[in-house]
């Protein structure tokens, strides 16, 4: 018969349900029966003294059911009462717990908190790149991005994801399955004029195009079909929300107001919202209607003219396959013409994450594995918090084995662990909202500098991420020290007092060492081999010295965008154009800071020209895989100014111009390929459509430039002097300083200001900035991986220091005798070094299987790196070797200055 | 004998508080504690008794726990908890006042 107070002090149970009915009948029927045997005392008969007791009683039948009910009630209340103390109780001993070792808890709150934050920040951007879509598109799952596919002989596939307005004609009419077809394009202008222009990211779209996404402007409205009719647009524009906060305050009353956008006004009907980039993740400054945009006269009916992306979409419940089927049936049902290339080709409609290529883009790849890294990364944590949790559940094994003797049940001994633990994840989640938008911040910068993200780095599926997280990892690590607490040996702990561990323990503590170290392996091997790539990448030869080329490109204001120029205009503007850059190169040669300057039409990874060419003597000209050739138009000194290094015979000077005998310089491969006895130079060129082009012979061999990739086939390249040009144009500058390029952007600006007011806005960039992004993947991966790594690594080494240092401070006895017996300072501390270097070296041998497994999946994000690379692991392990030796000396260092006397005389 | 008094609705909680205010009793004793106290003169349904101990049971006001009586039976005996002794105070003193009231207006002629 327990006291209710000691019941609940040590959670016995309460009563069952039919108990409760029983307790009840058997009180009632007590009641009766004392009261039945005073009255029979006083002399009334059985009978009598049993009627008059119900009659005191009450409604027999009726008393009864309702004093069950009452009962009922009563036992609900008192066990919820006991539920709440309960839960007090454990919020209480785990704060005391906690408390008790307060380094141990902010050890694990720390590890808890990078865990939990890396992960939260990590899926805050691939919910952005991937699952949540682009900001303010509604239901992004169902909305595709067209890219039109092709098999061409001599090239393979080809693929591209512009568009005529004549496909998006034929898909908006004809296509069935799909919601709604739209049109845009992204292009850069200028906003303002002289000192105030600014360069912006424009948005061309048709006006279906944000009924398509179901974005609601912030301000005004979008757009509307009439304002967006061929030939007949409107000059409206609709401001991109940071622009409105920046250019107009964020005043509403902007609309009906005019803005000038590459030199022509618009008038402003509304504003988009913030965060708002279309279905690209680049900031778009102000979106135009389409039919503003003419890249040619004939753009209603070209299908050689293409600049526009196609999006849809799709019917509720119709699959990308398809939606894609209807949109090519379509597009061939309205192509007329015979170019193989549109009329064998498959449309492919492509999630709003993949790139220009019709794939995947490189950097959602990238995420996705980071992703997975940091779950890694937490796995660590959670294995060093559970290491950490047993360590400390050891220590109390005498508190807990008291408790279990005092009849304190299983699950009541696992709830208390597990709720400590909890308690610590908690406070580690909390920490871990600090710690997301660092890593959210970084990871951004690092990851996609030029994508407009928006919101806050921490939004409410960020948040519940973390939540989640949190709530997992307190589980998972408290639950291996709970459970093992939950079958314990009762006496035999009692016995043994504090010293040694069970082997149990032991081996699941050794385990978990041997895990971590593993996952460790696993990441460093990731983040070598993402290294060794970036390496690779850096070393590659581009022909050309992007690190010591600034480019500058002009935005002309193009009076009346929607006319195609008269053929008297388009010779004025050539001729306006020309002597721009004439004056230009001589205003920026004579910069002290300019080495060297040169004027140029085609630029390496900026912009490419093909003409039709002809070669005497060469009866077909071989297609490279590489495509081309490609021809370029250079002024004197454009190959010094690139870092080119001519090969064989000259480069152009200022005898070569417009007019002058046609001369031609050719790349190496170009050379090799069509004359392969190297008889290249004094050959002849038929450059052009012209059925008797003028001989361009040939006075010089080039390196090869890298066109547009780092890793790219060889093309064949050449040159013509500048003005010699025909069927194309768009001129760059491009300028050699004499030290940092970055430094000279601001004084070259000022220098070429003026020159001619048709110039809205000079972009100056270096070409390396440019190339930069190529180079992202692998950074990326390098620097991420290898920060993830770091961090599991430091986490790995922190469990491997608790716990050899444990396994010391347990045997100081063993220790002890062993030196009493005679073991010099060296044999302890080889005895300890031992027991963590064979851990660790377990946990090589595994992480290297595993990283073997998982790195082949990499697959081209390496770049010419082999997922097995030897020096890669080898490297790992002897870094991981290193760092298992230092964390063992700490502890080890104690062991040897134990006083062995002392020791033994003390246990 | 004057006709015995139904117990006044809600009264009955703290008469029982009041009983158990001295020691652990079980049901029958506090009925009997309550007839002897009023010499008789209250009327009241055993059961209610148990209602009002369930009732308060389950508000943390008593606790029980099963004993064994004076003559051998096994009983649920109840006793007051300090959440129910600060109830009892509480409580008589707002019921002494509340009878001092009821006697004073009811004692004075209407004017």
């Amino acid at each position: 018969m327990l006291r209710p107070g000691v019941r609940r002090l040590f959670r016995l149970r309460l009563g069952r349900r039919e108990d409760v009915e029983r307790d009840t009948d058997e009180e009632i029927r007590a009641h009766l029966e004392m009261r039945a045997a005073e009255l029979e005392r006083r002399g009334l008969s059985p009978e009598e003294a049993m009627a008059e007791a119900q009659r005191r009683f009450g409604a027999p039948e009726e008393a009864r059911d309702e004093l069950v009910r009452a009962a009922r009630r009563r036992e609900r209340r008192v066990r919820w009462r006991d539920r709440l103390d309960g839960l007090r109780q454990d919020l209480r001993h785990a704060w005391r717990s906690v408390k008790g070792e307060p380094g141990l808890a902010a050890v694990v709150v720390v590890i808890i908190a990078l865990g939990v934050g890396a992960n939260a920040a990590m899926f805050g951007v691939l919910d952005r790149l991937l699952l949540g879509g682009p900001a303010h598109v509604v239901d992004p799952g169902r909305v595709v991005r067209f890219s039109i596919h092709a098999t061409v002989p001599g090239q393979g596939e080809v693929s591209d994801n512009t568009f005529g307005y004549v496909a998006y004609e034929a898909l908006r009419d004809h296509a069935r399955d799909l919601d709604g077809v739209a049109a845009y394009s992204e292009w850069h202008d200028v906003v303002g004029a002289g000192e105030a222009a600014r360069p912006v990211r424009v948005g061309h779209a048709t006006a279906g195009f944000f009924p398509l996404l179901g974005v609601r402007p912030a301000v005004g409205r979008f757009f509307g079909p009439a304002e967006d009719r061929p030939g007949d647009a409107r000059h409206v524009a609709v401001l991109g929300h940071e622009v409105w906060r920046s250019r107009f305050a964020g005043d509403s009353a902007v609309v009906g107001r005019t803005v000038r956008i590459g030199g022509e006004p618009y008038t402003v009907v509304g504003v988009a919202p913030a965060g708002f980039t279309g279905v690209e993740l680049k900031r778009v400054d102000a979106w135009l209607p389409m039919s503003l945009v003419h890249p040619s006269p004939d753009w209603r009916t070209s299908w050689q003219a293409q600049w526009l992306k196609i999006v849809a979409r799709l019917a509720p419940g119709v699959t990308r396959e398809r939606g894609a089927a209807e949109a090519t049936r379509s597009l061939r049902a309205a192509y007329p013409g015979t170019e193989k290339f549109i009329e064998r080709a498959d449309l492919h409609a492509d999630p709003l994450s993949y790139d220009d290529s019709g794939h995947e883009a490189r950097e959602v790849a990238v995420s996705r594995w980071l992703f997975a890294v940091s779950l890694i990364v937490l796995l660590v944590a959670c294995a060093n918090v559970a290491n950490l949790l047993l360590a400390r559940a050891l220590r109390r094994r005498r508190e807990v084995s008291l408790r279990v003797a005092l009849g304190i049940s299983r699950w009541r001994l696992v709830r208390l662990l597990l709720g400590e633990s909890l308690a610590l994840a908690l406070l580690g989640g909390v920490a871990a909202l600090a710690v997301i938008p660092v890593v959210g911040h970084v990871v951004r910068s690092a990851l996609l500098p030029t994508v407009a993200w928006g919101d806050g780095l921490v939004d409410g599926r960020v948040l519940a991420v973390a939540a989640a997280l949190t709530l997992a990892t307190g589980l998972a690590a408290g639950l291996l020290p709970a459970l093992h607490a939950g079958r314990h040996d009762v006496i035999g702990s009692l016995r043994a007092g504090m010293r040694g561990e069970g082997a149990g323990t032991s081996r699941l503590r050794s385990g978990l060492a041997v895990a971590q170290a593993a996952l460790s392996v696993l990441l460093l091997v990731g983040a070598g081999l993402f290294i060794r790539s970036l390496h690779h990448a850096r070393g590659i030869d581009l022909g050309f010295e992007p690190e010591r080329v600034l480019m500058v490109r002009p935005d002309w204001s193009v009076p009346g965008p929607s006319s195609a120029p008269t053929p008297e205009e388009r010779d004025r503007r050539r001729a306006r154009r020309s002597a721009f850059f004439a004056a230009a190169l001589v205003r920026a040669r004579r910069l002290p800071e300019v080495e060297r300057a040169a004027v140029t039409v085609g630029l390496p990874f900026q912009m490419w020209f093909t003409l039709r060419l002809r070669v005497p003597g060469v009866d077909s000209i071989p297609r490279l895989p590489g495509g081309g050739p490609y021809i370029q138009a250079v002024s004197p000194g454009y190959f010094a100014t690139m870092g080119l290094s001519l090969l064989e015979g000259r480069s152009f000077g200022p005898a070569d111009h417009e007019g002058s005998e046609p001369v031609a310089v050719v790349s190496r491969t170009m050379a090799r390929t069509l004359w392969p006895g190297g008889e290249a130079l004094g050959r002849c060129l038929l450059i052009g459509r012209a059925e008797r082009p003028p001989c361009a012979r040939v006075v010089g061999i080039v390196e090869d430039a890298h066109r547009n990739a780092l890793h790219e086939q060889p093309s064949m390249q050449y040159y013509i002097p500048l003005g010699q040009e025909r069927g194309f144009g768009g001129s760059a500058l491009v300028i050699r300083p004499r030290g940092d390029p970055e430094a000279l952007i601001g004084r070259l600006r000022r220098r070429l200001a003026g020159l001619d007011p048709e110039v809205l806005y000079l972009r100056i960039e270096s070409l390396e900035s440019v190339i930069d992004p190529h180079y992202r993947p692998w950074r990326l991966g390098a620097t991420l991986m290898g920060a993830f790594g770091i961090l599991a690594l430091l986490i790995a080494a922190m469990g491997l220091y608790s716990l050899v240092a444990y396994t010391v401070a347990s045997r100081r006895h063993e220790v002890g005798i062993r030196m009493a017996l005679g073991a010099g300072r060296i044999d302890i501390l080889r005895w300890v070094l031992r027991r963590g270097v064979l851990l660790v070296a377990s946990g090589i041998a595994v992480g290297a299987l595993l990283a073997a497994a998982a790195a082949p999946r990499l697959g081209d994000l390496l770049f010419e790196e082999s997922p097995l690379d030897p020096a890669v692991y080898a490297g790992v392990a002897a870094l991981l070797l290193a760092v298992a030796v230092a964390a063992c000396l700490v502890p080890a260092g104690g062991a040897v200055k134990l006083d062995p006397a002392r020791v033994l005389r003390a246990d | 004998m004057t006709e015995p008094i139904p117990v006044l609705k809600g009264t009955l909680d703290v008469l029982v508080l009041k009983a158990l205010s001295g020691a652990p009793m079980h049901g029958l004793e506090i009925t009997d504690w309550l007839t002897r106290r009023s010499g008789g003169e209250l009327s009241f349904d055993e059961s209610a008794v148990y209602q009002a101990l369930y009732r308060m049971e389950g508000r943390d006001l008593v606790e029980a726990e099963w004993g064994v009586s004076d003559n051998n039976r096994k009983a649920r005996y109840y006793s007051i908890t300090a959440a129910g002794g600060r109830q009892l105070a509480e409580e008589s003193r707002q019921l002494v006042r509340f009878g001092e009231l009821v006697k004073i207006i009811l004692s004075t002629s209407p004017a």
